[in-house]
């Protein structure tokens, strides 16, 4: 019995010298999702399909619907076709909770898209909003473009939180004209 | 007939761990999993299989029977099929439930608190981990060591016969290639002897030098972390240590993170578990009956090795120790079934309660581990089909999540599919929480500007792994790349041994090979600033210190450190250094690296001096 537990290991370290050539084998053809996939012209900031596209100022997913922003943070999107003759509309939907006001008072966010301003707009009561502002044909050079947006006060970290928290965004994205 | 229905009884708790862990035959590798499967890529001589066996590893542990032979021999018989590695914890885990009946019944002289002992131990959530978790599994054969001995011991007393005595002898040192808890058996096998067969309790006095032996050869050999969670403390931690221990053992504690509405009713079950445990004891002492106090013994002795660990207080420490406390709780369950009236009400109601809260918790356990292997599984084989897909291109990960980094990309999965070439894609190491005690996130970020110009090259793709499944999504990061970042920034990390960062390397350096690069005597780089230090990573081949150390003195933007000196062959090395401020503050920081000799081996006679990783201004 010895003996063949010795043969047994044996031939198990034997073939472990054969080096690294065991792979995972029958790898499934579906392991991966290969379709070619565009950038999104409207990004709903819980899909992880597209949270590549939230370049910055974005904190994690929050009840797989919204995430919370720092004061300054911005998104690369697809234009939508025909906005380099007829400009497009952006759209940012979410919400001012709170605290936000409640210590803040009031935030302004103003955005520019590849530099180009839009008009700032002030939130001033808690709850749900829409910025919605008329993009330029001039801010679409290219296929893709980023999409800046600043909030003049933000909560700063603290006991509770220790993130930079500015305001609560479920979506962001153009709409064609 | 009889027989029948005597191993039935007998496998009662064998056929309900059997129905409850089903779903872990079903568990893939994940975490440190991948560690010890990456060991057989190091084996390729009788050299390195010695050392792959016996070398101290991960914070000073020799285990070359549960980790290092198991992992190497399963893997070159199996692959990544996890479940030949799942049968045999399984397994293992019958033949100690079985054992444990065994041992209980003759301590305890009752059928039923031997068939308790093994139901109440297989029940604990505190094994839950263990027996989810393959890297665990030295816990497991430990027991089964730890259990054989006891075993052999008792049938000793017994009859008496010498091929019991010696069969105990061979799996108590046995035992020493599972885990370093095994130095505690002969307390547990003096503890037997005294409390039951007195006659022989100076012949187990002859267990304790090889486990002396053993304890002092371990101090020597393996390496002491000095700092973190796994440096020894002696201090009131200790007791602090045994009272989490205490609660975690008894079940109530581990429910509430599972169900929080019990959180109310914790205190009052831990209290009525551990008094009623504890009272039975006690009740047994005062009356002299000292064999009582041998199951607590067992328990604390298993756990003693752990206390001073209390930085790192794991359930899964607990499982040999639980073996204890499982045949004390069995042993008063009997005893107040016996009695009858109010106390078999109580016994049973205290089994009930033990069981409720144990319970739910394992499955919630099993269920996590099942999950992280699921994890690992998508992110391995979507790695495999990736190879498959784009062979030769560097692999890019982007969505990867705190938990899925720490369970199935830190330890390097991908290395066991010949793939070295797997990164996180700028950016991506946002998402996942740093864990400084396990290692260093950026190390695994390949640079922006790096990252790009391989985009450019069509040298890389990029893979989203916050799906179920890998999605192949390097357009639209490619889209979002060249917006982002600049091919000219220069990258605070260069891996010497990698081609895409050919372009930071001086002319002098000699062209990658298998994920490493040579420099002659001296070589340059490139890093971006600004940073506080500087660290250097190479390798020194035996030949350049054969002679006597080798100095290798490090420049950084003109400014001379101290120089080096290597006196390990065919050794890793690490060097760090601080910055000068002045070096510091600049935007970029060029890195001279010399060495004092060269050599020059004789199958292509190029003059060699250092071969080099990862060199990193931070």
């Amino acid at each position: 019995m010895r003996r063949l537990t010795r043969v047994a290991l044996a031939l198990a370290f034997g073939l472990t010298f054969g080096g690294c050539r065991r792979s995972a084998q029958n790898i499934p053809a579906d392991a991966t999702r290969e379709e070619t996939r565009e950038l999104a012209t409207m990004v709903h900031v819980a899909d992880p399909r597209t949270s590549l596209q939230l370049i910055r100022g974005f904190h994690e997913i929050e009840q797989n619907a919204w995430r919370w922003t720092m004061a300054r943070f911005a998104v690369t999107l697809r234009a939508p076709s025909g906005a380099s003759e007829k400009g497009a509309t952006l759209v940012l939907q979410g919400a001012v909770p709170d605290p936000v006001i409640a210590q803040l008072k009031a935030v302004t966010l103003t955005a520019d898209v590849e530099g180009v301003p839009l008009p700032p707009e002030t939130f001033t009561r808690p709850g749900e909003y829409l910025y919605r502002r008329d993009v330029p044909p001039k801010a679409f050079p290219a296929e893709a473009v980023t999409v800046n947006f600043t909030l003049d006060k933000a909560l700063a970290p603290g006991e509770a939180d220790h993130r930079e928290l500015g305001i609560v965004v479920t979506s962001v994205g153009f709409e064609a004209k | 007939m009889k027989a029948v229905v005597r191993a039935a009884w007998w496998l009662v708790p064998v056929a309900f761990f059997a129905s409850f862990y089903w779903l872990g035959l079903r568990i893939w590798f994940h975490q440190d999993d991948f560690a010890w499967l990456n060991l057989s890529l190091h084996v390729r001589s009788w050299t390195d299989l010695w050392e792959a066996l016996f070398a101290p590893r991960s914070f000073g542990t020799i285990r070359p029977l549960s980790e290092r032979s198991f992992f190497l021999s399963f893997y070159a018989l199996f692959g990544l099929d996890a479940v030949p590695f799942r049968i045999a914890v399984h397994v293992t885990q019958f033949a100690n439930l079985i054992l444990l009946a065994r041992i209980a019944q003759r301590l305890t002289g009752s059928r039923l608190a031997g068939m308790l002992a093994a139901l109440f131990w297989a029940a604990s959530s505190v094994l839950a981990a263990a027996l989810a978790w393959t890297s665990s599994y030295n816990q497991i054969l430990c027991a089964l060591f730890l259990l054989l001995s006891l075993y052999w011991l008792i049938r000793y007393a017994e009859t008496g016969r010498r091929g019991y005595w010696i069969a105990q002898w061979m799996s108590f040192l046995a035992g020493f290639g599972a885990l370093e808890i095994n130095v505690v058996y002969p307390v547990i096998a003096a503890a037997y002897a005294w409390f039951w067969a007195r006659a022989h309790f100076r012949k187990t006095l002859w267990l304790f030098p090889p486990s002396i032996l053993y304890a002092v050869m371990h101090q020597l050999a393996a390496p002491k972390p000095e700092s973190g969670v796994y440096a020894p403390r002696f201090d009131a931690t200790v007791l602090t240590a045994l009272w989490r221990y205490w609660e975690m053992a008894l079940g109530p504690s581990r429910l509430t993170p599972v169900w929080p509405e019990f959180a109310r009713w914790e205190l009052a079950a831990t209290t009525a578990l551990g008094a009623a445990l504890l009272g039975f004891v006690a009740w047994h002492l005062a009356r002299r009956r000292w064999r009582y106090a041998f199951p607590l013994i067992w328990f604390l002795a298993l756990l003693g090795p752990f206390l001073p660990f209390s930085g790192h207080v794991s359930d899964y420490y607990l499982t040999a120790p639980m073996s204890g406390l499982a045949v004390l709780g069995a042993w008063a369950v009997a005893s107040g079934w016996n009695a009858g009236g109010w106390r078999r009400g109580l016994a049973i109601a205290l089994a009930g309660l033990y069981l409720a809260v144990s319970l739910p918790t394992t499955r919630t356990v099993l269920r996590w581990h099942y999950e992280r292997g699921r994890m690992a599984r998508t992110l391995v084989y979507g790695l495999a089909r990736a190879k498959q897909l784009h062979p030769g291109k560097t692999i890019l990960l982007t969505g990867v999540s705190t938990d899925l980094f720490w369970t199935a990309v830190f330890d390097k999965p991908y290395r066991l599919l010949g793939l070295t070439q797997v990164y996180l894609a700028p950016g991506a190491e946002e998402n996942i929480k740093a864990d400084p005690e396990l290692g260093d996130v950026s190390e695994f970020v390949l640079p922006p500007s790096v990252a790009l110009e391989a985009l450019e090259r069509k040298q890389a793709v990029v893979y989203d792994a916050s799906g179920d499944r890998l999605a192949n999504v390097t357009g639209p990061f490619y889209a979002v790349a060249r917006r982002r970042w600049s091919r000219d920034e220069l990258p605070r990390r260069v891996d010497a041994g990698n081609a895409l960062f050919s372009r930071f390397l001086g002319p002098e350096w000699y062209p990658v090979e298998d994920g490493y690069r040579w420099m002659p005597q001296r070589a340059t780089v490139r890093l971006g600033g600004p940073a506080r230090s500087l660290r250097v990573r190479g390798y020194c081949p035996s030949a350049q210190v054969a002679a006597g150390p080798l100095y290798l003195t490090v420049r950084a933007n003109g400014y001379m450190f101290p120089r080096v000196e290597l006196r390990r062959g065919d050794a890793p090395f690490d060097l760090s250094f601080r910055l000068p401020d002045a070096v510091g503050r600049a935007s970029e920081i060029r890195v001279a690296l010399e060495v004092d000799r060269i050599f020059a081996r004789p199958e292509d006679g190029r003059p060699l001096g250092l071969v080099f990783g990862a060199i990193e201004a931070r």
